[in-house]
């Protein structure tokens, strides 16, 4: 009788990977609107529209520079040390960017505009005028989580930093603000699964993936105006290797605009004088509005479970919150697991993880 | 003839599921209400009045609001015994400006995501063939094993802890105290 129950009430709400993957090229409505469009959604965090003015006055966002020549620079306190290499046209690359990070990204050398981009089966190629050639790796792998510090960090090769985000520095990635979407590599690539219940197109926006990060797009415009850094995040500014903010710590002004993930909206909106961000790796702060300043984490969030995908070392024992467990106890045909806001259906033979079945808020 | 049959025959078992939703709906939601009920209002934040030490290093990290919020988590609390093992000065360099994105890292290895129970822990430990992993939100795993009727948690070092009272339900889920501090890799 359960099994039955499931399969009528949660019909409505059962979203499975291949359903998603039909959502196209990006003009469509996707999986917005609906239920889940809470009314007090303030999206106007702060549309970033400057580009041009942060460094030093270089207007570089008329360059076709896809991906751009993205680094796998170690940010960590190496300064000028690549993290991984691949070739030694790699480690010239990083170094250069190592180099123009200390320099603020003030004037970024011009031997670092993007030539050409070629996808390649190991990733995307992208030379740059200079001839250096550099090796973006596929942004998304099905067969790979982008767990925190458990695999493979999305886009990233093994052994990088953890501070490192989506394998772009940041002087480069506040670059892509105010881009039209479609020059940036991959770039139309749909959210991982885990962030596809997260953000959803809407008809004031919709989101993409690449290069580790996540993109708002205008629809109105076509250009980016928010970036979510998906990998390791950017940690606290003072240092180490935690991946999270400290208080005190300023919010980097490429990622401020509100970007709380859908399920959470209801409860964490800007309201003039506290404002809400999430990380894109593992928690959502609360910021002070006026200084940009994080005054605390109100959400911890796994990002670890996504329709489609193995569940996860780390997922065996049942966790399913104590007011949902007579709807959803485990049996021998189906698992329940709980991640940020959601409970998923598990097939216990496959151990994939095969729906979204019931939302919290 | 065929047609009228199978009308009747889908008519019978819409019926037959509503009826039988209904009554599995108010059965489950009388349960979902007892299970509210018995964790009560206070969340896991309230219930941190007696372990100090563990209070104190949310509150420098920013996350007591965290742990007031809606969860649900599933933290493991060190008692202040167990922070008083750590090396001398440990604690104090943690608790300093500077230290804390390593605070955080380390607290937030103590916080599981979801509600666990011991017996769900139990469970797991058993179908494992004697051990369980536990994802942390922080990022790093836990493994989970059983030394008699007791649950025993060890951090990727061999760091362990002991859960010396399991199962303080709270609102937005559920506290098990250790008496060890355990270590993100």
């Amino acid at each position: 009788m359960r099994i039955w129950m499931l399969a009528t009430g949660a019909a409505a709400l059962a979203i499975t990977a291949p359903a998603a993957a039909q959502q196209g090229g990006g003009q469509g409505r996707g999986q917005g609107g609906g239920k889940d469009k809470p009314a007090q959604v303030e999206r106007g965090g702060g549309k970033a529209k400057d580009h041009a003015g942060h460094d030093g006055g270089k207007a570089s966002v008329k360059q076709d520079r896809g991906g751009g020549s993205a680094m796998k620079a170690d940010r960590g306190g190496d300064r000028g040390k690549p993290a991984l290499a691949n070739t030694k046209r790699d480690d010239r690359s990083a170094v250069k960017a190592a180099r123009a990070e200390d320099r603020g990204d003030r004037g970024r050398g011009r031997g670092d505009d993007v030539r050409t981009i070629k996808v390649a089966k190991d990733g995307v190629r992208v030379r740059d005028l200079d001839d250096d050639d550099v090796l973006i790796r596929r942004a998304f792998d099905r067969d790979l989580f982008p767990g925190r510090g458990r695999g493979l960090i999305a886009g990233c090769p093994p052994g990088l930093d953890k501070r490192d985000n989506g394998c772009l520095p940041p002087g480069q990635a506040k670059k892509l603000i105010g881009t039209p979407l479609a020059r940036t590599a991959f770039a139309n690539s749909l959210l991982p699964s885990q962030y596809r219940n997260w953000f959803r197109d809407d008809d004031d926006y919709f989101f993409r993936a690449g290069d580790g990060f996540i993109y708002r797009v205008d629809r109105n415009d076509g250009l980016i105006d928010g970036l979510i850094p998906m990998a390791a995040g950017l940690g606290g500014l003072g240092g180490g290797y935690g991946g999270y903010y400290a208080l005190g710590d300023p919010w980097p002004s490429p990622y401020n605009f509100y970007n709380v993930p859908q399920q959470y909206r209801s409860t964490w909106f800007d309201n003039g004088d506290d404002c809400y961000r999430y990380d894109g790796w593992g928690a959502i702060y609360q910021v002070q509005c006026n200084t940009n300043v994080v005054s605390s984490i109100v959400s911890l969030l796994a990002g670890d479970l996504g329709v489609g995908q193995p569940l996860p070392m780390g997922y065996d024992v049942y966790n399913v919150p104590l007011a949902y467990r007579s709807n959803y106890a485990d049996t021998s045909d189906a698992w329940y697991r709980y991640n940020d806001g959601y409970i998923y259906r598990v097939d216990p033979t496959t151990r994939l993880i095969t729906a979204v079945i019931d939302a919290l808020v | 003839m065929r047609l009228t049959k199978s009308f009747l025959l889908v008519a019978i078992a819409a019926i037959a599921t509503s009826a039988c939703d209904r009554q599995a709906d108010s059965n489950n939601v009388a349960a979902t209400d007892n299970a509210a009920e018995a964790a009560g209002d206070e969340t896991i934040a309230d219930g941190l009045a007696g372990d100090r030490k563990f209070a104190d290093a949310l509150k420098a990290a920013g996350l007591d609001r965290t742990l007031d919020g809606p969860g649900p988590y599933t933290v493991l609390v060190p008692s202040d015994g167990a922070f008083e093992k750590l090396p001398a000065g440990a604690l104090d360099t943690l608790m300093k400006p500077e230290s804390r994105a390593e605070l955080t890292r380390l607290l937030t290895f103590h916080v599981l995501p979801g509600t666990i129970l011991a017996e769900d822990i139990g469970k797991a430990i058993d179908a494992g063939g004697g051990k369980a992993s536990l994802a942390t939100m922080g990022g790093g795993a836990l493994t989970a094993t059983k030394e008699g009727n007791a649950i025993v948690l060890a951090d990727a070092a061999g760091g362990k802890a002991t859960v010396t009272q399991a199962d303080d339900k709270r609102s937005n889920g559920v506290i098990h105290r250790v008496d060890g501090v355990l270590m993100p890799s």
